[in-house]
């Protein structure tokens, strides 16, 4: 015993319990990201259970944990079950006893309905209308009707769609620009001057020309509504209340307890493929996160743009032109201490100078007649891009600063021994050796980036951002809008939604999308440099 | 290849003539020379605009700490004014000044109003107060927006006056038309006594109450109660009492609270007198204390701050205290009144005092024609100014915006002021020291930056965000300290190289997990779950260890020809499911060990035993979730500290007989402690700014207790949360980034440590 503690191995095997509980602690916590992100994809199988007091409940068992019984005595198990039907209960979830239950049942034919609104329906069908002649009643009969409805519905959808956004949204979108060069002309030419005159009466032209477009498409939108009220699904729910929905409002409908694995796997890919493409729904809670996914890749971009020339610049400068010395080594320690500085503090100072004074002054001078509705004095994805540049530098320039330091002496010398200036030989041999450097550094900063939150929050990302800081609309890229972001998305709809508890499955998801993209950046940025590093060690004499 | 290039080379040489070639030289070396330009200019610039974040900050904070300043206008005198009625000009008692400052009020002792125009100087309008007829006005109590008056005449009497400016904005211009409203009379003394100061509280239409003070050496209470009978009629009751006189010296001045349930006199020989008021009895006399120190000193004006709580006492002798009600179990009713503070003193009797009606401050005004400008949280004494040297203040009124104020003089000097104050509630005290605020015992540290209302006093102490920032660190790093190092040293000396090169990565790329992600797990995953497996958590610390050495016990009794054939490292790998074993263990007991030590319940036995609350987002949640962000980087940094301790050390050490634990803790550890020092550091560095874990993990209240179960609100939490909501340039808004450049200065200072000392280290290894 006594040589046990002495050889020492308990400790090191202590020491070994420490990296090995990391280790547990890391791939518990990727592993449930990865299952609860995953889970709400999957169509899960539809309960029905019989109550003791003759109720009957549909829904998807969520959870089962331990209780004590109700004498104290023993303990027994309750399920958490989604029970949906917003619109029918108060609440998506209810816990329910198993002691209660006297029945359980897979039924095939309960249907779910995903919807446009109040969330998902569990009921059974009932009849399908097209006003008031009955397509279908039952499922079985109704099928095929009830598929074309469906199709020419998401049909319609995307027609209300185009029109609304595109469209109208163009329209609006002149209008307002019309509307403001008018009042431009007017606060800063003289008014009397006949060019000036005609210029507005140009445009009070024009804009009574789009609002007679705008009519025109407001009545065909209305027209589209009026078909998209047609078509109605009715649907009984567990306790017999028959709902008649809209197939307009159902995204959609499948009968999960029908279907087999290769379906189910069918249904779990397009809903994956919805939470990438599509938009959110029921205030960020249900649909996708694609604006979220946009907005950050621009946001990303605009930062890369600015941060690599300048990161490189400014490495360039330390590393090979400004004279090594103290004043130089203290400027890379405080770059690098820069690095360490919380982004909270770059946010405060982003609103601060970014958004208030260089913001505030821009619009003083360009955006007078917008004011006092800030175009550039308020936060916009240009500042949030600045900011995170700022944020990111550091890390740049000390990946550049370590590429360049790679770089060999004799290739260097080799260079200028063949007469060669000081800049041919750092444009022509010295920054091609360093590229992986840099690359490197450049794509760290991304994945930072993109898991930034707390000066974003600040500086310009909202909760639902009505247009893309990027669209078909000239000047394309609108540096001034708000814009989402996966990281505040996930703080957002977590804690700052209205029901947290219906959110959190969109949550995981995007917080499993958040991770895989950070993770996947900070892979190849590490491929990117062993792989150049390997070439660059083969090209050296 | 080469060959081939250095060819085409050449005789693209000789093709060039002599000029041409030197042409192309000079050319070369001017775009050298640009480009040198080019990337210093640049790069010092970008060098140099990084670092200008600080000056930025500091740019931001500085006019927190600059004085107010008053500057003077213009001025007129009542003489010129008046000289068609030189004995209205003589009397002016009080004085008020619109929103805008625009346009002004002069009152005088016989009922005369005058509106002037403070641009020109110029007589707008002028109304007699029919109530005033025959009587002259001997005191005068006035609203903090000097909108409302209560006037007190030579013959017992009190007036109400209301001024309406009006002001009314149409085509860029702005025009008054000023009125008046008066009306109202009480008799609050007897028709042949003076009231030489008037206090009034509440409402003329509801329930009011005034006191005066007659030349007669008497304190009178007139008051009014309304009540909404059943029958939804309103009762008016009134009643007036005389105090008795229980006081030496004489009253002075006379202030009632905004409760209207304190009443304060003043004396001449320098008491303040207390009496408790009741709608329904007489007034209840409670205590006194003596107000001014040294000998001789009389009360010369009693008023209160905005919100009616704190009463600032002036004195003949210079002296200024803010005063208000302490809970007291030991005094009569309760209460006690209390000197908070004393604030800047004049040199001569102070005869005036004008709260502001924004905030706290006040000015005060004394014989000799100084002014002073104070904020009573704060204590601050923020700016001086003169009438003139010598010649006391008669009357002082501060406009409704606190930002200027309107003087006159004794010898008829009328001045209209710019007071320029933005931040009179900030100082190095209010945000570093203890303050007594109003409402609490004693002095204490407390962040609460808003209120429901106008009257609500900024609390922006940064003590309990900072405590709040270094309990979060603290709770972190134990956490994260064994885990990472006592990792990091078995990864590098007890590892094979290969496995080492699989795990490093992956504990590394966590520390690019975005904190986003960490908070969000911590706040609604963790919290929920760690609130019922306290006593598991509990029984793990004790499990982990005892499993891990009982696992390595038998791994010591497997025979020697098993343990030779794998590669040392693997022991980690073998305990990863020995700890999961471990915690399923310890969760399987949970309820069975919070019966045993707990009494079935950890939360009411914690509260019972302990008298500690429990907040399901907590300390202890935060430095799991934080302890987890900040392993990877401690990790790192102390593997390659580890690592580069020089292998002829180590086989040395070995080779003279040492065991792999002796040679790691006797030879690689003190070697690169300079290492985890620095590592632990940057660690640290990184826990006191995270904001996204505490924000979401925590409950965010700025509380100082050092309890693990408890919640706190950091330094960066609270930027994120209220910067959003602070207006552009509020004091809210500097201190903020104050907030910030403590962040930046304590990150900064912390990780420069930690690289000198890496950088020592380097150069250490180098010598070995």
């Amino acid at each position: 015993m006594k040589n046990f503690w002495k050889s020492g191995d308990p400790f090191v095997w202590l020491t070994g319990g420490a990296i090995a509980l990391s280790l547990i602690m890391i791939l518990g916590l990727l592993g449930l990201i990865v299952v609860n992100g995953l889970r709400q994809f999957w169509p899960p199988q539809i309960v029905e259970l019989h109550l003791q007091n003759g109720e009957t409940v549909l829904g998807e068992i969520w959870e089962r944990e331990e209780i004590l019984a109700l004498d104290g005595q023993g303990s027994g198990h309750r399920i958490r079950l989604k029970i949906g039907n917003r619109d029918l209960y108060p609440l998506d979830f209810r816990w329910i006893d198993e002691s209660e239950i006297v029945a359980k049942r897979y039924p095939e034919n309960v249907l779910v309905l995903e919807r446009l609104e109040w969330g998902n329906f569990y009921g059974r069908f009932n009849t399908l209308k097209q006003g008031n002649t009955i397509l279908a009643n039952s499922l079985g009969t109704g099928q095929e009707a009830l598929a074309d409805a469906l199709a020419e519905m998401a049909l319609l959808r995307t027609r209300i769609r185009e029109l609304e956004k595109d469209e109208i949204g163009s329209i609006n979108y002149d209008l307002e620009k019309l509307r403001l060069e008018a009042r431009k002309l007017l606060l800063t030419s003289d008014t009397t001057s006949v060019a000036v005159q005609r210029s507005l009466t140009e445009k009070r032209k024009k804009m009574t020309v789009l609002q007679r477009q705008y009519l025109e498409k407001e009545k065909a939108l209305s027209a589209l509504y009026t078909k998209s009220r047609e078509m109605v699904l009715t649907a009984t729910s567990a306790d017999g209340r028959e709902k008649a929905i809209k197939i307009f409002d159902i995204v959609r409908l499948t009968t999960p307890n029908a279907l087999d694995v290769v379906a189910r796997s069918r249904v779990f890919l397009s809903r994956v493929a919805e939470f990438v493409s599509a938009e959110p729904r029921e205030s960020n809670t249900e649909g996708g996160v694609f604006p979220a996914i946009f907005g950050t890749v621009i946001l990303v971009l605009i930062m890369s743009v600015a941060v690599a020339p300048l990161g490189v610049l400014a490495a360039v400068y330390l590393h090979e032109y400004a004279k090594q010395g103290l004043v130089v080594s203290a400027i890379r320690i405080a770059v690098n201490n820069l690095a360490g500085v919380p982004s909270i503090v770059y946010g405060v100072f982003g609103l601060g100078f970014f958004v208030y004074a260089i913001g505030g002054t821009l619009d003083q001078l360009f955006y007078a007649e917008a004011l006092p509705t800030p175009t550039l004095g308020t936060g916009g994805i240009l500042w949030a891009s600045l900011t995170l540049a700022l944020l990111t530098v550091p890390v740049v320039i000390v990946a550049t600063e370590e590429g360049l330091a790679a770089v060999p002496r004799e290739i260097r010398e080799g260079s200028l021994a063949l007469a060669a200036t000081q800049f041919e030989t750092l444009w022509r041999v010295v920054i091609p050796s360093a590229l992986p450097g840099i690359l490197t550094g450049l794509i760290l900063a991304i994945a930072r980036a993109a898991g930034e939150v707390a000066p974003l929050m600040i500086t310009g990302v909202v909760k639902l951002a009505p247009s893309m800081p990027f669209d078909g609309r000239f000047p394309f890229l609108h540096l001034e809008r708000k814009f989402m972001h996966l990281g505040v998305h996930i703080y957002d709809v977590g804690f700052q939604s209205p029901n947290v508890e219906a959110a959190i499955p969109m949550v995981y998801s995007t917080t499993l999308l958040l991770i895989l993209i950070v993770i996947l950046l900070n892979v190849v940025a590490i491929s990117v440099r062993n792989r150049l590093r390997k070439k660059l060690a083969y090209s050296v004499f | 290849m080469q060959i081939e290039l250095g060819e085409k080379a050449v005789t693209s040489q000789r093709r060039l003539s002599d000029r041409e070639s030197r042409v192309r030289l000079m050319k070369r070396k001017l775009y050298d020379r640009i480009a040198r330009w080019v990337v210093a200019g640049g790069g010092f610039t970008i060098i140099a605009s990084i670092l200008a974040i600080l000056l930025f900050i500091l740019m931001e904070i500085a006019p927190l700490f600059r004085p107010a300043e008053v500057t003077e206008v213009n001025r007129s005198t009542v003489t010129a004014l008046f000289t068609d009625t030189p004995e209205i000009g003589a009397d002016i008692v009080a004085l008020s000044i619109d929103e805008n400052r625009e346009v002004a009020c002069l009152l005088s002792a016989g009922g005369v109003v005058q509106f002037i125009s403070l641009k020109t100087w110029q007589l707008l309008e002028s109304h007699l107060l029919p109530e005033i007829r025959g009587q002259k006005i001997t005191s005068v109590w006035q609203s903090f927006k000097s909108d409302r008056f209560v006037l007190g005449t030579d013959h017992g009497l009190a007036v109400q006056l209301h001024i309406g400016y009006n002001a009314r904005f149409f085509e860029g211009q702005r025009s008054y038309r000023p009125a008046i409203n008066s009306g109202s009379t009480w008799p609050v003394a007897p028709s042949n006594e003076r009231l030489t100061d008037v206090a009034f509280s509440g409402d003329p239409e509801e329930s009011m109450i005034i006191a005066g003070i007659s030349d007669k050496g008497r304190v009178h209470i007139f008051q009014q109660t309304k009540e909404a009978s059943l029958f939804g009629e309103a009762e008016v009751d009134s009643a007036h009492y005389q105090l008795e006189q229980i006081w030496t010296g004489k009253p002075a001045a006379v202030a009632i609270d905004g409760t209207m349930r304190n009443l304060y006199m003043g004396s001449t020989d320098g008491k303040i007198y207390h009496w408790l008021l009741s709608p329904a009895a007489a007034p209840e006399f409670v205590t006194t204390t003596k107000a001014v120190s040294g000998d001789g000193g009389g009360i010369t004006d009693l008023q209160f701050l905005l919100g009616g709580r704190t009463l600032i006492a002036a004195d003949s002798n210079g002296g200024i205290g803010a005063w208000f009600l302490v809970r007291d179990s030991i005094g009569p009713a309760g209460w006690r009144l209390t000197k908070i503070r004393d604030l800047q003193t004049h040199v001569g009797s102070v005869v005036k005092l004008a709260p502001s009606a924004r905030g706290k401050g006040f000015i005060s005004a004394d014989a000799d024609g100084n002014l002073f400008l104070h904020h009573s949280t704060s204590g601050r004494f923020l700016a001086e100014f003169s009438t003139g040297a010598g010649i006391p203040v008669k009357a002082l009124s501060f406009a409704p915006k606190a930002n200027g104020a309107l003087t006159l003089a004794a010898d008829g000097k009328l001045t209209h002021w710019n007071v320029d104050n933005p931040h009179p509630e900030a100082s190095v005290k209010s945000f570093f020291g203890k303050v007594w605020y109003e409402g609490y015992e004693e002095p204490e540290y407390v962040w609460q930056s808003t209120g429901g209302t106008d009257e609500f006093e900024p609390k922006l102490s940064l003590v309990p965000l900072l405590f709040g920032s270094l309990k979060g660190t603290l709770y972190a790093l134990v956490i994260a300290v064994p885990l990472a190092i006592f990792g990091a040293l078995f990864t590098s000396q007890f590892m094979h190289p290969g496995l080492r090169n699989k795990i490093k990565p992956t504990v590394e790329i966590m520390a690019a997990l975005p904190s986003v992600v960490l908070g969000f797990l911590g706040g609604l995953w963790l919290a929920p779950r760690i609130e019922i497996i306290i006593p598991a958590l509990l029984l793990m610390a004790v499990v982990l260890p005892l499993l891990t050495l009982l696992v390595s016990a038998l791994w010591k009794a497997l025979p020697g020809r098993y343990r030779s054939n794998v590669r040392p490292g693997v022991e980690s790998l073998v305990l990863v499911p020995v700890l999961l074993f471990g915690i399923w263990l310890s969760l399987q007991l949970n309820g069975f060990m919070e019966t045993m030590l707990f009494a079935g319940d950890f939360r009411v036995w914690l509260y019972e035993q302990a008298g500690m609350s429990f907040d399901q987002r907590n300390a202890l949640v935060v430095g799991l979730v934080m302890g987890f962000a900040i392993i990877p980087l401690i990790y790192t940094i102390s593997e390659d500290a580890f690592s580069n301790v020089p292998g002829n050390l180590v086989s040395g050490s070995l080779a003279l007989g040492a065991t792999r634990w002796q040679t790691a803790l006797k030879v690689v550890v003190p070697t690169a402690a300079a290492g985890i020092f620095s590592a632990v550091m940057i660690g640290l560095g990184r826990a006191v700014g995270e904001t996204m874990i505490v924000l979401m993990a925590t409950g965010n209240t700025p509380i100082m207790d050092w309890n693990i179960f408890n919640g706190f609100r950091t330094l960066s939490a609270n930027i994120a949360v209220e910067i959003p909501e602070a207006p552009l340039g509020g004091t809210l808004y500097r201190v903020l980034f104050l907030a910030a450049m403590l962040l930046f200065v304590i990150t900064f200072v912390v990780n420069t440590a930690a690289e000198l000392v890496r950088q020592r280290l380097r150069r250490q290894f180098q010598k070995l």
